[in-house]
């Protein structure tokens, strides 16, 4: 496609500050060299190569310590202010894979809970940069709330079951859970941010390195999408942390939520906007009837003005989210349960956007919409498996609680 | 709900044969495929796995000798006054466990189809393939060598394009025709396919019906060359690749039935075909509640298992009420299929006919794709997970809704028929 997708798909930069713009700038470098310019050598040779593209932006651009601050050695992006370039630079990571874009994502959703001005923890920041910022990859899975067991009664978080406990009244705290399953990755986190409940039932998030003595992971799940972050399910029993590693605070699981929300939502558009550029190519070169352009054809038209316009509106939203999430008091005091709220809402409706866009679009590709070759359906499969995951249990009826109790003031749903 | 049997569908359409063959097959698959079809996706290019259950499933219980005449040592169901309504409790009861069988499997009717189903029959070469499939306790695959690179889906659109875009062709050179052409993506291509039926034009560029011709060629002639399959997202049991023919000879007979008739024989296929994907679509479905129920009946939300919430059980009580509508409309399509022949029915090539199938394809396409995609919301952390194989259907429906022209062409059908199009 020989169309710049900034100008068809346009975001308020001005949220962004220099530093944000030529971070993303390099990242789209990488993302066009490394990957997208690449798809059939880096298709054919996935297992190899996404390690080395990987390694070549978390530790050769430095991602890794994105959030870490400036003077353990990150980056410094400690501020919610960072927020709109945080999620431009999942949109670009997305958009060449949407595997690294969520491990980018679990790892600045996780490092965001202790590494922003407002929650500044230097014990814990001190520990996790030592573990970051060296040359090996690493990696942070999420393990949130999400479907209980019949016949057992859970904490709860918002309706979804805590299936972590946090016990002990002083160090060592133990966390222990079984058949835990993290968003993405957990057959090869080197840390795990857990959503755990503490003695009286209420959440709070453990920060539990993935070697700690105590912590079982099962083989590797086979799913949809995201093939290279192998999940597993995790099993703790009685895994030790110390008191610096645990997060108690109130309203850091929404943050956590907020965070992903954002990150995630980034990663599955940057992933449809690739979608969107080979479509555009595949509607361009392709004849129907023997004689007309795909594209020129009125009903094709139509398919592929809805798949841009689902595009357009989740960008457009997912930025106004980082917007809200960069505001004064965004994250924090009596704006956190609205921003969580609008997280909610905006990530939800944004996954189904893109989820629809490339629902439609695969009908007007036919077979190469689901030959491996062509890509498009790893799109498809990547994203789908986000948005599902997203939804945590009982598809967007969780998140449609959450809106109803900030909205209507609910308290029994 | 005792259990997926009591999804809904017009008991009166039912062959009297329906409950004894659904049991042997839903047995058969209960015992040989549900276990290990979630290591079929592993075997999409070996089939090391996959290929032996096709022997037991064509081979062993027989059901490729289906639609050939009993007097070839077939079963002769392509003469029953069910065949749609049969095919169609195949369908569906494959499609529960593995729509990718199923499509390996059915395809294989598809070009037998064109000389076996009345009116258009010929005995001849009905007696000429029939020891391939019959005389056999391993699985023998058919395929339609139908879509061509340059053509997409217009040789779906035959009652359009007449076969204007075919570029395959094939030239009688005394008592023989010399094809040669370029087809790619055929179910059962990819290297498993003893016999090719192939669409081919008589006269490059011609939009008569008159210069369509169908040809059956045997794989194994000089000539005829095929890729390997290509790795897809889903529907490993179904091996799709190129084939080449290339100065390919075969005798003049082979040939399906001659000018026009060759066309209108082949355009029925449409109807069979969207038939049989309706079916799969509504058995991946029924399959979908199974598994769908296991989760919702478990598995709880605010303590209570999610069935007992109001919101969740709105949109499971949706997606399980769009199965039952489906199914309904399935047996109604099957059921426009049996009226062919009839004195109240049409030709399975009437606008009529192919139309009002394609609609409700079109229709339960878009209801297992909203089905399938919310179901995996409703597992959400387990919803990519394919140890609920929800997403491996999920997969493998998008195929059943892409393929055959795909969505539009369905869109276009109905509205030629409905609103008498004239220029779409």
């Amino acid at each position: 496609m020989n169309r710049n997708v900034d100008d068809l798909f346009p975001y308020p930069r001005e949220w962004m500050d220099d530093e944000c713009s030529d971070m993303v700038r390099l990242v789209r470098q990488w993302s066009d060299r490394e990957i997208v310019s690449r798809r059939m050598e880096y298709r054919e040779n996935y297992e190899t190569l996404f390690d080395v593209k990987r390694r070549k932006l978390d530790i050769d651009i430095g991602l890794q310590k994105l959030l870490l601050p400036s003077d353990a050695g990150g980056l410094g992006w400690c501020d919610p202010g960072r927020a709109p370039g945080m999620l431009a630079l999942a949109s670009e990571i997305g958009r060449a894979d949407a595997s690294a874009g969520v491990l980018f994502a679990s790892m600045c959703s996780t490092l965001a809970l202790f590494s922003m001005e407002h929650n500044y923890r230097a014990a814990l920041c001190d520990s996790i940069s030592e573990m970051f910022s060296g040359d090996e990859l690493k990696t942070a899975a999420v393990i949130l709330p999400g479907a209980g067991h019949s016949g057992t009664c859970s904490p709860l978080f918002k309706g979804r079951s805590i299936l972590a406990v946090l016990r002990g009244d002083m160090e060592p705290f133990t966390v222990s859970g079984e058949g835990l399953r993290p968003l993405f990755a957990g057959g090869m986190a080197d840390l795990f941010c857990i959503v755990c409940a503490a003695k009286d039932g209420k959440p709070c998030i453990a920060i539990v390195p993935g070697n700690a003595g105590g912590v079982r992971r099962d083989s590797a799940l086979l799913t949809t999408g995201l093939n290279a972050c192998s999940n597993a399910d995790i099993h703790l029993c009685g895994v030790e942390v110390s008191r610096e590693n645990i997060i108690e605070r109130d309203g850091a699981v929404e943050e956590l939520y907020t965070w992903l929300n954002l990150l995630l939502g980034g990663v599955s558009t940057g992933a449809a906007i690739n979608f969107f550029e080979l479509l555009s190519d595949w509607s361009d070169s392709r004849v129907i009837k023997g004689r007309t352009t795909l594209k020129e054809n009125p009903l094709c038209a139509s398919v592929l003005a809805d798949v841009a316009e689902e595009i357009a509106l989740a960008r457009l939203l997912l930025h106004d989210l980082s917007h809200i999430i960069a505001g004064p008091g965004g994250l924090a005091g009596s704006s956190a349960v609205r921003t969580f709220t609008f997280a909610e809402m905006i990530g939800s409706r944004a996954q189904q956007g893109v989820v629809r866009a490339m629902n439609r679009g695969l009908e007007l590709m036919g077979s190469a919409g689901y030959a491996r070759e062509w890509h498009v359906e790893k799109n498809w499969r990547d994203v789908k498996t986000i948005q599902s995951v997203l939804c945590g249990v009982g598809a967007e009826v969780p998140v449609k609680m959450d809106t109803a109790r900030f909205f209507y003031n609910c308290t029994e749903v | 709900m005792k259990n997926i049997d009591a999804f809904s569908r017009p008991e009166e359409y039912i062959s009297p044969f329906d409950r004894h063959f659904r049991r042997i097959i839903r047995k058969h698959l209960d015992e040989w495929v549900m276990p290990e079809r979630r290591r079929y996706d592993e075997d999409w290019k070996d089939h090391r796995l996959i290929g032996p259950a096709f022997d037991r499933l064509m081979g062993g219980l027989g059901l490729q000798k289906a639609l050939f005449p009993q007097e070839y040592g077939g079963w002769g169901m392509a003469r029953s006054d069910y065949l749609f309504r049969l095919a169609y409790m195949l369908c569906e009861e494959v499609g529960r466990a593995d729509t990718g069988m199923g499509v390996a499997l059915t395809v294989t009717f598809w070009p037998l189809f064109v000389i076996l189903t009345e009116p258009y029959v010929n005995m001849r070469l009905a007696k000429e393939f029939a020891p391939m499939f019959c005389n056999t306790q391993k699985a023998v695959f058919a395929a339609n060598a139908m879509t061509e690179p340059q053509g997409g889906a217009d040789i779906e659109n035959l009652g359009l394009l007449g076969g204007r875009t075919i570029r395959t062709t094939a030239r009688l050179d005394g008592d023989q025709w010399v094809i040669n052409g370029h087809k790619l993506w055929p179910t059962n291509s990819g290297g498993v396919s003893k016999l090719f039926g192939v669409p081919c034009t008589t006269k490059p560029g011609s939009g008569d019906p008159m210069d369509f011709a169908f040809i059956y060629v045997p794989a194994d002639l000089p000539g005829v060359t095929q890729g390997g399959a290509y790795e897809k997202a889903g529907m490993s049991a179904d091996k799709n690749g190129d084939i080449w023919f290339e100065d390919v000879r075969v005798p003049s007979w082979y040939r399906a039935h001659g000018p026009g008739r060759d066309a209108e024989a082949f355009y029925q296929l449409i109807s069979i075909g969207q038939v049989g994907s309706i079916a799969f679509l509504t058995g991946a479905m029924m399959n979908l509640y199974e598994r769908l129920l296991e989760f919702v009946s478990t598995r709880t939300y605010n303590n209570r298992p999610l069935k007992e919430n109001d919101a969740v059980a709105a949109v499971i009580g949706r997606i399980a009420g769009d199965i039952d509508i489906c199914r309904i409309l399935g047996h109604e399509a099957a059921m426009i299929g049996d009226r062919r022949n009839k004195p109240y029915g049409k030709p399975l090539i009437s606008e009529d006919v192919v139309g009002r199938i394609r609609n409700i394809k079109d229709f339960v396409s878009d209801r297992a794709v909203d089905a399938f995609g919310k179901a995996m919301d409703v597992l959400g952390h387990h919803g990519p997970d394919r140890n609920w194989d929800i997403e491996k259907h999920w997969r493998d429906i998008k195929i059943i809704q892409l393929w055959m022209g795909g969505k539009q062409l369905c869109q276009m059908e109905a509205a030629r028929y409905f609103f008498n199009c004239e220029t779409l």
